[in-house]
């Protein structure tokens, strides 16, 4: 299985600060192909930034992040090439709101991956089949509920055919009812073998799907290990902490 | 740090318009290239019986450049003259009296013949003949006022007098001892109009002025002033000449030889041949035994002309609205480019972006007549270009409308949200890419009511450019104003107009943006049927 253990990135010692705020002080750690690792953690502590710096949506200002051996961070490499292999389903899910639906999950493919429009379509069209928006292509985002919008989101990141799929807290802008839909699509896609890194709070899935947890605390990567590890029997104070008022709070 | 910029922009504003303002003085001005055989003489065509528009050639009127209309009057009847002995075409270039001055030193015309005094200040900047007409000075007011019978020039204390902008008659006033000087005026439209309405006692003008306005109202009364003890007048500002370049010492010398030619009784005869012909529907209304509908008149009489400002008010609107876009849009997306790496370029693109701000502070911060007028004498007397008024006008309002909507389509960039900038690069779009198919449309969408808005202003704002005299819609209103002296009809009928043009636009803009916006719901069930109708239709072939 060497296969599996072949390096995708490498985030060495990361550290980001706006003005004086340090918010990463030193994050490391690394992703395999097919892996996928749930950041967790309290509100402030820095997991947005870490996903931000990866897709360099933020300029790290210190530390170093290797994709597939190569500094990202040089002043030679080029981003948007990078950018489309690392796709990012934020949040506030982000469609583009002058496009429907389809032209949402087609436009990155014609512009940076200068497929045919043919090919984008058919691509788009699968991938939308995939997370159950296939009746939706012709809508506009503003005429969808949070949960397909977000569902549409994750079709356009995975029509690039990204190496890594970044997710944050793709589900905490959602309705209940809505969850649901959102983690069965994203079940489909680690079922598929992407490799993905991911912030939730939904700590049923990500116990389910991960390889590994970390949980980032105040800048730092506080504790790391198996979701066993970490669910049953974390070692750190604050992480004992955090997962006790968490539980506390889902009850 | 960001205020402090726009004070530095602001001042460097000011400092560029002086600049060019001292070259203005200083430029020794060359006549830009024309055509020889024809003979351009500029003046208002709005002053009877020296100069008025008349809609056709009878009376051996002369065309009116780049209009359907010709000019008749008395200085028509000079300029044919001298044009005869000089063997050129004559034309007339319609312009305002306070663009005369410089239409002539920028070349755009060869001669003024406008009933203009050769007054010492006049002097400075132009030449003038020997006189081609003496005039006497009156006061023109109502038999009922007050003031008909004044002896002396004490005799106007208290009286609201006024006179044309720029004319020695202003200046006259000031020996009507205890009379109200009140703002000077345009025109002569403008004055009559004021007398009639009655928010003015009087006003100062020759006695030919005297003349024409009784013929179409006959309840005006002149007093002559000239000779009231005390008066006192500079032969300079009692006579009437014809201005010439400074350069043209050859046309001057030409122009005095003819005048001499022309002996006082025959331009007595041809000042009373202009006061018989000028224009005076009023008098002939009055006198008509059946009273024909105002508006049918007009509109048969003008109809054409009124048309024809109706297109051009729509085409400078539409034209400057469209290309100010455009310039908008391009100044809105360098301005809002992010900071590049190199330093070189970093350097470069602030001061790009520092120029295109000079720009749009500039233009916004002074009035569209001021540029209109800046641009169109300056760029003939700094670069000897003759613009064409059209060209010039559509130049004025799209750069103009361009440093508006620079400032609009900007506020749509910065205020599209933050995540489709970011969901844009995401993917791996460039700066470029994610403006023009992401950002773009939907800041112009934002902005489509502001850029609506300022297409109406357009409409309406355009009128500011018959001081360059542009045949638009206001330019037309006050031809037909001062021809048929129907001020009040006239005006409301280009106020309807202009509601109807404003109110059409601002309609279709409202259908435009509804359309746009679309429906809020998505209709599941049609989208269904149209995709089940096209797989019906596929599994039958
Ligand atoms: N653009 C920014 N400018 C200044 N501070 C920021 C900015 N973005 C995030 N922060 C700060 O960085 C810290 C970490 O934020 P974030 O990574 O969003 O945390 P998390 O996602 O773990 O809740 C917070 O204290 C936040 O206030
Ligand atoms: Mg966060």
């Amino acid at each position: 299985m060497s296969e599996a253990k072949e390096q995708i990135l490498n985030l060495k010692h990361l550290k980001k600060s706006y003005g004086n705020h340090q918010v990463l002080r030193d994050i490391s750690f690394n992703v395999n192909k097919g892996e996928i690792v749930t950041i967790i953690g309290p509100s402030g502590g820095g997991k947005s930034t870490t996903l931000r710096c990866i897709n360099l949506l933020e300029e790290p200002t210190g530390g170093e992040i290797d994709f597939h051996g190569k500094n990202i961070l040089a002043p030679n490499f080029n981003r948007n090439i990078y950018r489309a292999k690392v796709g990012m389903v934020f949040q506030q899910f982000n469609l583009f709101e002058n496009k429907n639906v389809l032209e949402n999950c087609m436009v990155g493919q014609e512009l940076v991956l200068k497929r045919s429009k043919k090919e984008a379509h058919d691509i788009a069209l699968t991938n939308l089949k995939t997370v159950g928006m296939g009746a939706y292509i012709n809508a506009k985002p503003q005429q969808l509920s949070g949960g397909q919008q977000q569902r549409v989101a994750i079709a356009r990141t995975v029509s690039m055919n990204p190496e890594v799929l970044l997710f944050d807290e793709p589900t905490s802008a959602l309705d209940p009812e809505m969850v649901g839909d959102v983690l069965d699509a994203m079940k489909k896609l680690a079922k598929a073998g992407f490799t993905m890194i991911m912030v939730t709070h939904e700590m049923a899935f990500a116990r389910d799907i991960s390889d590994e947890i970390l949980f980032i605390n105040d800048g730092v990567i506080a504790e790391k290990g198996a979701p066993e590890q970490i669910f049953n029997h974390p070692k750190e104070k604050v992480t004992q902490k955090f997962l006790h008022n968490f539980k506390r709070n889902e009850l | 740090m960001k205020s402090r910029f726009k004070w530095v922009t602001a001042i460097i504003a000011v400092l560029v318009s002086l600049i060019i303002g001292f070259n203005f003085n200083n430029q020794q001005t060359l006549a830009a290239k024309k055509d020889p055989n024809v003979l351009k003489i500029g003046m208002e065509a709005n002053y009877p019986p020296y100069n008025w528009t008349q809609t056709n050639n009878a009376n051996g009127a002369i065309p009116i450049e780049g209009s359907h209309t010709y000019a008749n009057g008395y200085d028509v009847k000079i300029a044919n003259i001298i044009g005869k002995r000089l063997g050129r075409k004559v034309v007339v270039v319609k312009t305002e009296w306070d663009g005369l001055l410089p239409a002539l030193t920028s070349g755009k015309i060869d001669l003024i013949i406008a009933g203009m005094s050769p007054t010492a200040q006049r002097r400075k900047a132009i030449n003038f003949s020997k006189p081609y007409r003496q005039g006497t000075f009156v006061v023109l007011t109502k038999n009922s006022s007050k003031y008909a019978n004044a002896k002396t020039l004490n005799d106007f204390k208290g009286a609201k007098l006024t006179a044309q902008q720029g004319t020695v008659h202003y200046e006259l006033i000031k020996q009507l001892k205890g009379a109200h000087r009140e703002p000077a005026m345009r025109d002569f439209a403008a004055m009559r109009q004021s007398l009639i309405s009655g928010t003015i006692d009087g006003y100062v003008a020759e006695n030919t002025e005297a003349e024409s306005l009784k013929m179409v109202y006959p309840n005006a009364k002149a007093i002559t002033i000239s000779k009231m003890p005390g008066f006192h007048v500079s032969k300079d500002e009692s006579t009437t000449s014809i201005g010439i370049d400074k350069k043209n010492k050859q046309l001057l010398n030409d122009v005095n030889k003819i005048l001499a030619t022309i002996p006082n009784n025959k331009r007595n005869k041809l000042m009373s041949q202009a006061v018989r012909q000028q224009p005076n529907s009023g008098n002939s209304t009055s006198k008509g035994a059946k009273k024909e509908n105002w508006i049918v008149s007009t509109v048969k009489q003008y109809g054409g002309m009124i048309i024809g400002g109706v297109g051009m008010t729509l085409l400078l609107a539409l034209v400057g609205t469209i290309i100010g876009f455009i310039i908008g849009l391009l100044v809105s997306i360098v301005r809002t480019i992010p900071t590049p790496s190199t330093r070189y370029k970093n350097w470069l693109l602030n001061f790009i972006k520092w120029l295109l701000s000079v720009y749009v502070e500039i233009f916004r911060g002074t009035p569209m007549m001021v540029q209109a007028a800046a641009i169109y004498y300056g760029i003939a007397q700094f670069w000897h270009i003759n613009l064409n008024r059209t060209v010039a006008a559509l130049f004025i309002v799209s750069i103009n409308t361009g440093a508006y909507l620079a400032e609009v389509i900007r506020g749509g960039i910065t205020s599209t949200p933050e995540g489709q900038f970011e969901a844009a690069s995401a993917l791996g779009m460039t700066h470029t890419q994610s403006m023009w198919h992401i950002i773009l449309p939907q800041a112009i969408k934002n902005c489509l009511p502001s850029i609506t808005n300022e297409f109406i202003v357009n409409i309406k704002d355009t009128s500011v450019l018959s001081i360059i005299s542009v045949s638009e819609l206001f330019f037309v209103g006050s031809t037909i104003a001062s021809q048929t002296f129907q001020f009040f009809p006239t005006y409301l009928m280009i106020s309807v107009i202009y509601l109807v043009l404003t109110f059409t636009v601002t309609e279709i803009f409202n259908f435009i943006e509804k359309k746009l916006i679309g429906d809020k719901n998505y209709n599941l069930n049609t989208n269904q049927i149209q995709v089940s109708t096209a797989k019906d239709a596929g599994a039958n072939n």
